[in-house]
C-alpha cells in the first residue's frame, strides 16, 4: 500500500510562497478534482521581506504557464521592463567606468562564438555594442517591445521590475481566484512529526492543525520547517562573498514624466555597492555592503551621497542579509525555496529565477508517492547545489575582476583563499579560449548561460589570448554578424517607444493576447 | 491631423460635394457588418493599431503601401467600405464634423449639401446614413473582437508570397479568426455567437484567406503586362 502525495501545503505567503503555490496549483490544477490541494498557510502578522525585484527572462514564462495575463501584472505590480543591468565603477572606479550585461544573447551566438573575434579586432569597441543592440537601447531609454507586440513576446529581450510586495498581493489573488489554491491565515505553533520524522501537520491557533504530505518551506530567514524543525544547517559563504548588509530606500522621481531606466544600474562604491531600480511609480534604491569593511553609518553616509539630495527626508530600513544556502534543501517530505534555502546579494537578481526553477522542478516531478519521495528529493538537492554553486562562482566573478585597489573590501576580493576552486580553474581556461554555450554551462536550465559570462567577462576588461589563425575560418561569417548587429540596433533604435510611454500605453490600452 | 470644423449651413450653406476619389490605400479599415460583402472580393483581417496595440479589421486591396490591386469598384465586385464612402466627414459626438481642407470640397463643383431651404441635401443625406451605420457598425466590430479576444480565437498568420520576379514579400501583423480554435468552444459560446451574428462574421474572414492567392495571381499577371 503505497502513501499517495496529494496535499501540498506551502507555508509562508511571500513571493517565494505564492509563487511556488501558483506553479504547482498550475501545473496540477486537472488533479484537483481527484482530491490533489495546495494550500498556503500565511502568518497573519509577520511582513514579508520584500526587496527583491529584479528579476530574470525566465519570468515571463512562468507567468505564462500560470496563466496571467501580462497586461494585468503591469496594472498590479508597477512593473517595468528590465533588460540587462549597467554596472558602473567596477573595473576602475573612474567615473567614466561602466560596462552593460544585457539579456540578449551575442548575436548568432548558436552559430559561432564572436567574442575571439571581437578581441582580435581591439577597435575600442564594447564588447556589448558590438555583438548586441542592448546597451545603446538602455542609453537611450527604449522599451523592448512596441505596443503592438503581443503579451510576453520581446522585440528585445526582457524580464521585469516590479514592486515585491504588489506582486505577492497579485499572485495571492490569482492563486485563490483561478487556480484553486486554499488560502490559510494562521500562525504555526507547532510542527507536529510522524513516528518516522517526516512532518505530519502544522497546529495553529486560527486553522486547527493542517496536515499534509509534501511541505514547502517559505518562511524567509526563519526557516522554520528546513531548520528549525529538521535542523538542516545553514552554509555560509562570506568568506567568497563579503556584503551581509543592505540599506534600503525608496525615493519618487523628480515628475511623472521622467524617464524609467530600463536596466537596474549597479554603481560600486568603497565596500560594496549601490542598486538602483525604476519602477513606474518610484525608484528602489540599495546600498549592499561588507559591514567587515565599513560602518553602518559610513555605509548610509555613501548612500546618501549617491542619491545626492533625493529623499533625504526618507528613512532606510536596514537589512541583514546572511550570504549562504541550506546544506541540503530537500529533506524527508519539506523542500526550501526562496529565502528559506538561502539568500545571495542581489547582484545578478538571481533570488526570483531560482524560486522559479525550483517551483518548476517541484511541480514538474512532484513525487506521485512517499515512497519515491527521497529518490526527486536528491534530485533537487543535486541540481538545487549546482545552482547555487555556480551563482556564487558568477557573483564573485564581478569582484575577482576588479582592477581596484583603493580600499580593503576590493583588495581582500582578489585574495585567491576568497575565490573558489572552480572559478580558479575557469579563469585559467577563459585566459586562453573564451566560454561559449558548448563550454561548462551545459545544464538544461542553467541560472547563467556562457554569454552571460562573456559580457561580465569583457565588459570588465578581462583577455583571452587570440590565435589568429584559429579565426580565418569564419572570420566572413563573424564579419557579417557583426554587420547585422549594427543593422539591428539602428532598426531598433528608429522603432523603439521610450520606456515610460510604453508602460503607460500597457495600463491605458493593454496588450494583447496574440 | 486635419482641423475639423462642425457642420453647419450658416458657414457651410455654399459647400458642394465631390465623389470621393483618389487612390484608394491598399489596407482599408472595415466594419464587421461589411466582412460578408468584402469577403466576396478581397482578403478581411485583423491588424493592430500601431498607436495602441487595440486590434481592427481591414479589407486588403494590396500587398504594400501604394498598391491597389483592386483599384476600381467594378473589381471590387461593387464593395465600397464605409470609411471611404464617408472621406472627408467625421462624428463629434453626435454632430458632423468636416475638414475644410479635403478635395471633396468645393466651391464651384458638386451636389450641394445643403438646399434652399437650409436643410441637408441629398448629398448630405447620404453621408449621414453612412455615419449612422459606421457609428453602428464600429460597436457591433468592438463586440466581435471581443468576444474573439476573450475566446483566444485570434491568431497571428504570416503571409509569404515569392513573385516571378524573384521579389519576396513577407507580411506581417496580420491576424484572423482560428477555425480549429473555433471547432472547439463550448455550445454554449457558440449559440451566443450565433445569435449576436459573429459567427458568420468569423467564418467570411477564414472564407476571404483565399483572396491571398488570387491577389497574388493577378499581381503577377500585372507586372508580367506592365
Amino acid at each position: 500500500m503505497v502513501q499517495p502525495v496529494k496535499d501540498i501545503v506551502v507555508v509562508g505567503g511571500g513571493t517565494a510562497g505564492w509563487l511556488t503555490a501558483a506553479v504547482i496549483a498550475a501545473k496540477h490544477r486537472a488533479r484537483m478534482d481527484a482530491g490533489f490541494t495546495v494550500t498556503l498557510v500565511e502568518s497573519p502578522t509577520m511582513p514579508i521581506i520584500g526587496v527583491g525585484e529584479g528579476t530574470w527572462p525566465t519570468l515571463r514564462s512562468t507567468l505564462a504557464r500560470i496563466g496571467v495575463s501580462e497586461t494585468e501584472f503591469f496594472r498590479h505590480c508597477d512593473a517595468a521592463f528590465k533588460q540587462g543591468a549597467r554596472f558602473a565603477k567596477w573595473t576602475t572606479g573612474a567615473a567614466d567606468d561602466f560596462y552593460y550585461h544585457p539579456l540578449m544573447l551575442p548575436q548568432s551566438f548558436a552559430q559561432l562564438n564572436l567574442a575571439p573575434h571581437w578581441l582580435a579586432r581591439d577597435d575600442g569597441r564594447s564588447f556589448c555594442d558590438a555583438v548586441c543592440p542592448q546597451g545603446r537601447l538602455c542609453d537611450d531609454g527604449l522599451a523592448p517591445k512596441t505596443i503592438a507586440t503581443a503579451e510576453f513576446e520581446a522585440v528585445a529581450n526582457y524580464s521585469y521590475h516590479l514592486d515585491a510586495g504588489k506582486f505577492a498581493t497579485f499572485l495571492q489573488k490569482h492563486c485563490t481566484e483561478r487556480l484553486g489554491v486554499r488560502h490559510l491565515l494562521a500562525d504555526v505553533q507547532t510542527v507536529n512529526l510522524t513516528p518516522s520524522g517526516d512532518i505530519r501537520s502544522l497546529t495553529t491557533p486560527q486553522a486547527g492543525d493542517i496536515a499534509g504530505d509534501l511541505f514547502v518551506d517559505c518562511t524567509g530567514f526563519k526557516a522554520l520547517l528546513i531548520g528549525e524543525t529538521l535542523g538542516v544547517p545553514f552554509r555560509k559563504c562570506d568568506d567568497v562573498l563579503f556584503c551581509d548588509r543592505a540599506l534600503a530606500i525608496q525615493v519618487p522621481y523628480a515628475s511623472d514624466a521622467a524617464p524609467i531606466a530600463s536596466q537596474t544600474i549597479s554603481t560600486a562604491q568603497s565596500s560594496g555597492w549601490i542598486w538602483d531600480i525604476g519602477l513606474p511609480a518610484r525608484r528602489g534604491v540599495g546600498h549592499v555592503y561588507s559591514s567587515r569593511h565599513i560602518s553602518d553609518d559610513e555605509a548610509e553616509r555613501e548612500l546618501r551621497d549617491y542619491l545626492g539630495g533625493v529623499g533625504k527626508d526618507l528613512p532606510v530600513r536596514k537589512l541583514v542579509i546572511p550570504a549562504g544556502h541550506r546544506e541540503t534543501f530537500w529533506k524527508r517530505n519539506c523542500v526550501a525555496v526562496g529565502l528559506a534555502a538561502g539568500f545571495l546579494e542581489p547582484l545578478e537578481a538571481s533570488a526570483i529565477v531560482l524560486i522559479e526553477l525550483s517551483a518548476k522542478f517541484i511541480a514538474e516531478q512532484m513525487p506521485v508517492c512517499r515512497e519515491v519521495m527521497d529518490l526527486i528529493a536528491a534530485r533537487f538537492n543535486s541540481t538545487t547545489q549546482y545552482r547555487w554553486g555556480r551563482i556564487i562562482d558568477f557573483l564573485k566573478l564581478h569582484y575577482v575582476l576588479t582592477k581596484r585597489t583603493d580600499t580593503p573590501f576590493w583588495r581582500d576580493n582578489l585574495l585567491p583563499e576568497t575565490i573558489p576552486d572552480r572559478l580558479q580553474d575557469l579563469l585559467l581556461l577563459w585566459s586562453h579560449q573564451s566560454p561559449w554555450f558548448h563550454d561548462e554551462f551545459d545544464r538544461v536550465e542553467e541560472v547563467f548561460p556562457a554569454a552571460s559570462y562573456q559580457y561580465v567577462l569583457y565588459g570588465m576588461g578581462f583577455r583571452t589570448q587570440v590565435e589568429p589563425s584559429m579565426l580565418s575560418g569564419d572570420a566572413k561569417t563573424a564579419e557579417r554578424a557583426m554587420r547585422e548587429n549594427a543593422i539591428q540596433t539602428e532598426r531598433l533604435r528608429a522603432g523603439l517607444p521610450r520606456h515610460r510611454d510604453l508602460i503607460r500605453k500597457i495600463v491605458e490600452h493593454g496588450m494583447q493576447a496574440v | 491631423m486635419p482641423t475639423l470644423e462642425l457642420l453647419n449651413p450658416r458657414e457651410h450653406g455654399h459647400l458642394r460635394l465631390r465623389a470621393a476619389g483618389g487612390q484608394i490605400p491598399h489596407f482599408v479599415q472595415i466594419l464587421a457588418p461589411e466582412f460578408l460583402v468584402a469577403a466576396t472580393c478581397c482578403p478581411v483581417l485583423f491588424t493592430k493599431n500601431p498607436e495602441t496595440g487595440v486590434f481592427y479589421a481591414g479589407a486588403m486591396f494590396g500587398f504594400k503601401p501604394g498598391e491597389n490591386l483592386l483599384g476600381s469598384e467594378e473589381e471590387r465586385g461593387g464593395f465600397q467600405p464605409l470609411m471611404l464612402q464617408r472621406e472627408g466627414f467625421f462624428l463629434s459626438e453626435k454632430h458632423i464634423a468636416i475638414d475644410r481642407e479635403n478635395a471633396r470640397f468645393s466651391e464651384q463643383e458638386g451636389e450641394p449639401l445643403f438646399d434652399d431651404a437650409r436643410e441637408p441635401g441629398k448629398s448630405l443625406r447620404a453621408i449621414q446614413r453612412t455615419l449612422g451605420e459606421i457609428h453602428a457598425g464600429l460597436e457591433r466590430t468592438d463586440a466581435f473582437i471581443a468576444e474573439m479576444n476573450g475566446l483566444r480565437l485570434i491568431e497571428p498568420i504570416e503571409i509569404s508570397l515569392r513573385f516571378d520576379s524573384a521579389e519576396r514579400l513577407t507580411l506581417q501583423g496580420l491576424y484572423t479568426v482560428s477555425l480549429d480554435r473555433l471547432r472547439d468552444i463550448d455550445d454554449a459560446a457558440a449559440l451566443r455567437l450565433f445569435r449576436a451574428g459573429h459567427l458568420q462574421f468569423a467564418y467570411s474572414m477564414a472564407a476571404s484567406l483565399k483572396h491571398i492567392p488570387r491577389l497574388a495571381r493577378l499581381r503577377e499577371r500585372r507586372q508580367a503586362i506592365g
